[in-house]
């Protein structure tokens, strides 16, 4: 029987919880992403927003335009060695915490293309959290993804990342 | 210029401190490329007067795949791959015009029933490409619903290309001597469905847009593209016949059969964004009367080329022919060589003229491939058309050009 | 249609007709070629022939043109870049490749900017990817690569790039390998 416990009994209005778990329970449930679509995945991830797969149920409809209003980078799409500074400063712009998604090969890992144009996967300029395998990957794909950011964000301190 | 002077010196940068009509100095601007509004990573650099537009300058890059280098390393059945990536909203498009040089190249022909399926996969995804410009430029210009509406019936169509092909984008179906696999029961059911039902899809669509007083007053009279300088400056597709051009590949330079379809080509006399506008919802109709009658008119047969060396043969035959397995062997350790020469085909996709140039030297793969992308030239006039309008003007111009960024950098 | 003087070869390649002109001319031909009808250039690009084995066969491939006088290629046909001019005229719906050979480091040939706009860009993509560098351009800079990029990738002598794949014979890195470049 613990503390909390005791005071749900005495006061029955008052709900308690760890810091941790109430900052990352806010922090999960409305992920707002960066548009950052780029190439194909763009658009899936432009179909995952519709109504058949309707991203709002995770809260994370809310596209931002600015960076400085995200929370989560979806890197959509090819990056290539042109774009990659405007990425990179892009993800700069973001207020911590922030976590990116890799979403498809070609974010990943480069995709089909292995040549001299693209960077060989995103990870190389900004860290990922999770990675989406795909070319492009299904909306389906990118709400198991977002959905598996969440669980990881529920299990982080509030501090910030190393 | 002499070519020593400002080759590989970097972008131009436009002039600063100059006067402009309201007494201000000229304003120069940095759009994109990471701009919610450019569709994709168009970067643009503007000189403003006031709010009005003196001077643009497009830079393009920030998306460019290497797509041609990487042809040149794959060998001939590879490349339809990475033909789907480069415009990512018409892939069996792309495709088709691959498959089509790599032919003429071989000269083979396909059979009727691929050519209808071709013919069935290109409107399929000429819809859903229109559908993807009118529900971004829909949402660009306030109106919310487009995109819900118009995704909902593209998923239709992803459906369906994952019914025949097992991918919902890129589908990779149309290939150098047919098509992937036949049609199944399945897909012609759902697309007699989807025949049914589109057109009053469009109506609504219509209902919602056409005449809209907010999407009238910010699209009629804007970015206007006078037929001849769309001739001179080469824009093709939507662009060109908004302006009144009657030029449709599918009618002036008929492939895969398209001779025998009857189908209107749109044009509008407009030649702004409204007429724009007005030409795609009128493609999407034509579209489905094309689909219409090929889907009645399916003549049966095989979908593929009889030809072992091109094409692998049936997996019965792998067990009892030994003929069968050297071919197969071949076909995918070496792949099939292209006699020398070069070919130049060019289909309608839904942005305008997307041709592929190929080169082959004799060898398994290909020496060029170029993609003569109808984004990359529909891209030159907009500094026509946006000079002196607004800047949120641009948003509808560049809008209704509906360039791909995949398709302009390739 | 145009001089013949200034036609150096012609033919038809799987159903598409040619013509060769000496880089010089280029921009004469196809003034020519622009004033008698064939107003929309489609593209406009190269093709690097580096280490072309189908091109020193005896006797050229069918379609690419007649054979020189010993039977082996025309001389001109050793020239590493070729210059390929997509033309189409929009009342007849006749097409016409043009082409030209060019050589040197940097290749060099007449811009044709003013003959026809879309060529502006065309080769800027040229230059930038080949390399060919276009005399009279008003901003003859990198369209595609970022402007600090060093060499021009689709020579055939610039590797793929990209990472090595480890137990994969399918990557290469050449085009053509660097030993015959």
């Amino acid at each position: 029987m613990g503390l909390d416990n005791v005071i749900a009994e005495a006061l029955p209005d008052i709900i308690t919880t760890r810091l941790d778990s109430l900052v990352n329970w806010a922090r999960k449930s409305s992920l707002w992403p960066a548009t950052f679509g780029l190439a194909c995945c763009a658009i899936e991830m432009m179909a995952t927003t519709d109504a058949r797969h309707d991203l709002a149920r995770f809260g994370s409809e809310v596209f931002r335009a600015s960076p400085r209003q995200a929370d989560v980078m979806i890197v959509s799409g090819r990056v290539s060695r042109k774009m990659a500074p405007v990425l990179r400063r892009i993800y700069d712009q973001m207020p911590e915490p922030k976590w990116v998604i890799s979403m498809g090969a070609c974010a990943s890992t480069g995709g089909v293309f292995n040549n001299y144009a693209l960077l060989q996967g995103v990870d190389k300029i900004v860290p990922v959290d999770v990675y989406i395998p795909g070319c492009p990957p299904r909306p389906e794909d990118l709400l198991n993804a977002l959905m598996i950011l969440q669980e990881r964000i529920k299990a982080q301190g509030i501090t910030p990342r190393q | 210029m002499s070519d020593t002077g400002t080759v590989g010196q970097g972008i131009t940068v436009t002039k600063t401190g100059e006067q402009g009509a309201f007494g201000g100095e000229l304003l120069t601007i940095n759009f994109g490329p990471h701009h919610p509004s450019t569709h994709g990573v168009l970067r643009l650099i503007v000189d403003l007067d006031g709010e009005q537009v003196r001077r643009l300058k497009p830079v393009i890059g920030y998306l460019h795949t290497g797509i041609e280098k990487q042809a040149e390393a794959l060998r001939w059945q590879q490349v339809v791959v990475v033909t789907d990536r480069h415009d990512y909203l018409s892939p069996p498009i792309n495709n088709l015009a691959y498959a089509l040089a790599v032919e003429k190249l071989l000269g083979v022909e396909v059979p009727p029933r691929a050519s209808a399926l071709r013919v069935i996969m290109s409107e399929l995804t000429r819809i859903a490409s229109h559908l993807v410009w009118l529900g971004t430029s829909g949402i660009e210009l306030g109106a919310s619903t487009m995109l819900m509406y118009c995704f909902r019936e593209r998923d239709t169509i992803l459906d369906m290309n994952e019914e025949i092909s097992g991918f919902r984008m890129h589908t990779s179906y149309i290939r150098p001597g047919g098509v992937m696999a036949d049609a199944t029961p399945r897909f012609l059911e759902m697309l007699d469905r989807f025949i049914d039902k589109m057109p009053s899809n469009v109506d609504e669509y219509e209902a919602l847009l056409t005449m809209n007083p907010i999407f009238r007053s910010r699209t009629i009279g804007i970015g206007r593209l006078p037929a001849e300088d769309a001739k001179v400056l080469g824009a093709t597709g939507p662009m060109l016949r908004g302006s009144g051009v009657a030029w449709d590949l599918r009618k002036t330079m008929p492939y895969s059969g398209y001779e025998k379809y009857d189908f209107e080509v749109a044009t509008s006399d407009l030649c702004d964004c409204y007429g724009r506008y007005l030409v795609r919802i009128k493609e999407m109709r034509e579209a489905v009367k094309i689909l219409r009658q090929a889907l009645d008119r399916l003549p049966d047969g095989p979908v593929n080329i009889d030809d072992r060396k091109v094409l692998p043969p049936p997996r019965e035959e792998l067990e009892t022919s030994m003929e069968a397995v050297i071919h197969h062997f071949k076909l995918f350790t070496e792949g099939y060589s292209v006699p020398a020469g070069d070919a130049y085909v060019a289909v309608e996709s839904g942005r305008g003229e997307n041709g592929c140039y190929v080169v082959s030297d004799g060898t398994h793969k290909p020496r060029r491939v170029k993609f003569r992308s109808a984004s990359f030239v529909n891209l030159q006039p907009l500094e026509r058309m946006a000079l002196n309008h607004m800047v949120a003007d641009m948003v509808a111009i560049i809008g209704t050009a509906d360039t791909v960024l995949g398709d302009v950098d390739r | 249609m145009i001089a013949d003087s200034l036609i150096v070869d012609r033919g038809v390649s799987a159903g598409d007709a040619w013509i060769t002109v000496a880089a010089g001319d280029v921009r004469q031909a196809l003034s020519a070629l622009k004033d008698a009808g064939y107003r929309l250039l489609v593209f406009l690009t190269c093709v690097d022939h580096l280490a072309d084995a189908s091109r020193n066969r005896g006797g050229a491939p069918e379609g690419l043109g007649p054979t020189g006088a010993q039977g082996g290629p025309p001389p001109y046909k050793s020239s590493r870049y070729e210059l390929v001019y997509q033309l189409r005229n929009l009342e007849t719906r006749d097409q016409l490749r043009v082409r030209a050979f060019l050589d040197g480091d940097p290749p060099r040939v007449d811009s044709t900017h003013d003959l026809f706009p879309p060529a502006n860009w065309d080769e800027r993509e040229t230059y930038d990817m080949f390399g060919v560098v276009f005399t009279g351009h008003p901003d003859l800079t990198r369209i595609l690569m970022p402007d600090d990029w060093v060499g021009h990738p689709l020579r055939r002598d610039y590797p793929v790039g990209g990472e090595a794949v480890e137990f994969s014979e399918e990557h290469e890195t050449w085009q053509t390998a660097p030993e015959k470049a």
